[in-house]
């Protein structure tokens, strides 16, 4: 479990690791947290020659109320973000989501900025950043580019970042206290077999799912069926949930079958929605 | 792991099922495909390069034509090898006419060994699927263009 030989730079500032990128392109690899990239080298299924470490990039690194969202650094760690009183007050999925990432150690390491770059399907991020409907923000040769969250993720492992770009900023909507996330986890990883996060708001609901598919998606059937209803009834949330595989292929694997997938995804879904109603 | 995977194809199905034995139409639709070489009749050598985004293993491997029945099917024997570990295998391969296109099923049963399986194997089957979904798009371009 050795990996092969690389190289290791670590740019102070993001326009440094943009010229490193640009300079070295396919051969080079951004380490942020390290704890998808790193296993991947030791198993050689990823052999960059050169590693760009951005993970000490200090700018990188805050969680600050700008303009009517809550600006957070790529650079922030799971426990950072969970932890941040801003974000717990002023819009606090993102900071339940991240209580769910692995164990404190991999919470103390692994950054946002990693976690959204890799895309992993199951990764617990995906589903809160689509159902807060967030803005990435990200770097390249070019200058800098917003993308927002919908259309971010492509497919499996595949975002919409450019070889040379990194992600240098999440952004993310003030919210009420009514969102949630629940999630099935696979009990070895703690990666999510199914994971539902929902953000209710005053018109509309939206619905974020990880794991199911080879991509985080939005449950559009399940926000349509509930829109425009402050006070659905039980079943009318139960009905809405069960479309919540709705135009996805789910996944199969040896932990769990495609149809269970799917029903976790429902399960998870209404009892999101019910939390977050709750909480209003 | 079990495999099932169906795709249609814009061809007849002599043309798909002469597109799925000529090796110089599957290099250029298996994804990561180094090199293909006809070893002996109905046995090709492969080097692929072959993994998702970022992470990608290099393989060598055979495959074998067992079952030989254009056009309605075929069956393929696979061995292959790496660094990450190995796949064996074999996939039934069934050609169905449809409309001005062909329906491709595709059930593969593959063993997956080695460092994959054992610490890598969260997400081997959907590698696997997009891999697959991959190859049949390129072969659908191909036969379209031709």
């Amino acid at each position: 479990m050795y990996p092969a030989n690389f190289d290791y730079k670590r740019p102070a500032t993001v326009d440094e690791a943009i010229a490193l990128l640009a300079q070295h392109g396919d051969a080079a690899k951004v380490l942020a947290g390290g704890h998808s990239l790193i296993p991947a080298m030791k198993l050689r299924l990823a052999q960059p020659t050169v590693v760009v470490d951005i993970g000490r990039i200090e700018a990188l690194s805050y969680v600050r109320e700008a303009r009517g969202a809550i600006a957070i650094g790529a650079m922030t760690t799971h426990r950072e973000i969970e932890t941040s009183a801003v974000l717990r007050d002023r819009s606090p999925l993102l900071a339940e989501t991240a209580a769910h990432i692995g164990d404190l150690q991999v919470r103390n390491k692994g950054t946002i900025g990693g976690s959204l770059a890799h895309a992993d399907p199951a990764a617990d991020y995906p589903a809160a950043i689509l159902a807060l409907d967030a803005e990435i923000e990200l770097a390249g040769p070019r200058g800098r580019r917003t993308v927002k969250a919908s259309a971010f993720f492509v497919d499996l492992l595949q975002t919409s970042l450019e070889a040379n770009e990194i992600i240098v900023e999440v952004r993310v909507p003030l919210t009420a206290k009514s969102v949630a996330y629940e999630k099935t986890e696979q009990k070895a990883s703690g990666f999510a077999l199914a994971g539902a996060a929902v953000v209710v708001g005053q018109e509309a609901v939206r619905v974020g799912i990880t794991g199911v598919a080879a991509k985080a998606y939005r449950a559009s059937e399940v926000e349509r069926l509930l829109a425009g209803q402050r006070t659905p009834t039980p079943q009318a949330i139960a009905l809405a949930a069960s479309h919540a595989a709705d135009g996805v292929d789910p996944l199969s694997d040896i932990h769990a079958s495609a149809a269970f997938r799917a029903h976790l995804a429902e399960v998870n879904t209404r009892r999101a929605i019910e939390r977050a109603l709750a909480r209003a | 792991m079990r495999l099932t995977i169906t795709a249609v194809v814009p061809a007849a199905r002599e043309r798909v099922f002469a597109a799925l034995v000529d090796p110089a139409i599957l290099q250029r639709c298996i994804p990561g495909c180094e090199s293909l070489v006809e070893t002996a009749p109905d046995t090709y050598q492969a080097a692929l390069r072959v993994g998702v985004a970022g992470l990608k293993g290099s393989y060598t491997g055979t495959a074998t034509i067992r079952d030989r029945r254009p056009p309605d099917g075929l069956t393929i024997a696979l061995d292959g090898k790496g660094a990450p570990g190995f796949v064996r295998g074999t996939a039934a391969i069934a050609l169905t006419s449809e409309e001005h296109a062909t329906r491709v099923a595709c059930d593969a049963d593959v063993q997956v060994g080695g460092l994959i399986a054992a610490v890598g194997s969260r997400l081997v089957d959907a590698a696997a699927k997009k891999l697959a979904d991959d190859f049949f798009k390129q072969l659908s371009a191909v036969l379209s263009a031709t």
